[in-house]
């Protein structure tokens, strides 16, 4: 009688119970990618990518039949080659300032050994909380949570639920989204923080460092997530006004992350990460 | 039954959807969230054990497509349904300004809730988003509730002759 009197309030405290239940236990240990989860990205990414698909191919349309079409195409492949050749020259950059420091220690031979697989982009998650991309590729490929996700010329995240066939990433913007970085001239090193819609912010630099606004940022390598000299961002703002021990460096990340087609995702980690750790003790 | 069926289906489509749209829209800025304002729907429309369930399972996949955690968004989205649910026993949709304010106001709870989450769960400060990134989305979320009533209320017209807000509600 109790029971079928106060059967809706039975019902929605059970509701309310199994909510919270989930909630604060993904809060405390942190679920990863659950099979419920696992199936849900599973049915949402053929959809996505359907409709991603015809959202483009309608974009591309439109975009082809308004504007000029042949300078358009020369103006992209211009953009792309500007952005290649910079991307290339950053990268010497980079590979000349390490064999100068290296020169003066050791001869240290390079222990990465990179290998990528290349993902389509199907679709985009960006709530203002997150900024996540879903990537068409999942652990039948060979990918693993935590695995770092780039596209040419830098670092855009790593994976954080893997499916089966499909895959998240969590972008560097997102406020989660916390990476060991370096500044390529000065090497100050600091924590990229991702901050929105506003790009990232490097967090615990001391006001004592010499920072400037055109700073090339790249990874540290320290927390062995990220490899060594990834690209990043650039420094566009850098604020000494504000009250604290640290400067406020707003960055903006190389690649334009809200027009994602394609990203490569980075399965060799460095001998010293835990994955291969894991690996070489089995 | 076909609705507990199709529920899951609906949820995934809608989510997909509007996520879809949002990124060609507004570039990632704002999150056009169709599903809340189905939710909002629900609790003007729909009985409470199939309203809470619609709630449930909508939070639940916008949890695991937006990458929030898991049950933030469906515990949200069963409050926010209780809330409408309780609203529609004083209050008639035909007046769609009522219909925007109330979406609106449930729009600003729900970021409300969120930041107040992440600030004291993770220490994540996103009180800094309340202003350029919630409030336009919430605006936005009370514009598409008054539209999307309207559209439903000419569908409920054209299929049964009247509204079919409950009349003990109404």
């Amino acid at each position: 009688m109790f029971f079928k009197n106060y059967r809706i309030v039975i019902f929605i405290v059970a509701l309310f119970v199994v909510a919270l239940i989930m909630l604060s236990y993904h809060v405390k240990y942190d679920g990863g990618t659950g099979f419920v989860k696992k199936l849900v990205l599973q049915a949402a990414a053929p959809l996505q990518a359907a409709l991603s698909s015809t959202v483009r191919t309608i974009g591309d349309s439109w975009t082809r039949y308004v504007y000029l079409v042949d300078l358009q195409e020369e103006n992209a492949a211009l953009k792309r080659s500007i952005h290649d050749i910079n991307a290339e020259l950053v990268l010497y950059k980079e590979g000349y300032l390490e064999a100068l420091r290296l020169r003066q220690h050791l001869a240290l031979q390079d222990e990465y050994d990179h290998q990528m697989i290349a993902a389509r982009v199907i679709g985009r998650q960006q709530a203002a909380i997150s900024k996540t991309i879903l990537i068409n590729k999942g652990s039948l490929h060979g990918l693993k949570t935590g695995m770092p996700v780039l596209t040419p010329p830098g670092l855009i995240g790593r994976l954080t639920d893997v499916s089966w066939n499909s895959s998240r990433v969590l972008l560097l913007t997102d406020e989660s989204s916390n990476v060991d970085v370096v500044l390529q001239r000065t090497r100050v090193q600091g924590i990229l923080k991702g901050a929105g819609p506003r790009g990232c912010t490097i967090k615990y630099v001391s006001k004592m460092q010499d920072v400037k606004e055109g700073d090339i940022v790249v990874s540290s390598g320290t927390s062995n997530v990220f490899p060594k000299g990834l690209l990043i961002g650039v420094v566009n703002s850098v604020d000494r006004r504000d009250v604290g021990l640290f400067i406020k460096i707003r960055v903006t990340p190389f690649v334009d992350l809200s027009k994602l087609e394609e990203a490569l995702v980075l399965i060799t980690q460095a001998p010293g990460h835990p994955q291969e750790k894991q690996k070489e003790t089995k | 039954m076909i609705f507990y069926l199709a529920l899951p289906f609906l949820a995934v489509g809608m989510v997909v959807l509007q996520s879809t749209v949002a990124s060609v829209l507004f570039s990632g800025w704002f999150l056009l969230e169709a599903s809340l304002v189905l939710v909002i729907y629900a609790g003007f429309r729909l009985d409470v054990v199939r309203g809470l369930l619609l709630a449930f399972v909508m939070g639940f996949v916008f949890d695991c497509l937006s990458g929030s955690v898991v049950g933030l968004f469906t515990v949200i989205y069963m409050l926010i349904f209780l809330c409408a649910f309780y609203v529609s026993l004083r209050m008639v949709t035909e007046k769609l300004y009522l219909i925007a304010l109330f979406s609106l106001a449930c729009a600003l709870l729900e970021a409300l809730l969120v930041v107040l989450f992440y600030h004291l769960t993770y220490d994540i400060d996103l009180f800094s988003s309340l202003l350029p990134v919630f409030l336009p989305q919430a605006l936005l979320i009370s514009i598409l509730s008054a539209g999307f009533f309207h559209v439903m209320r000419r569908i409920e017209g054209f299929f049964y002759g009247k509204s079919v807000q409950p009349p003990q509600r109404a």
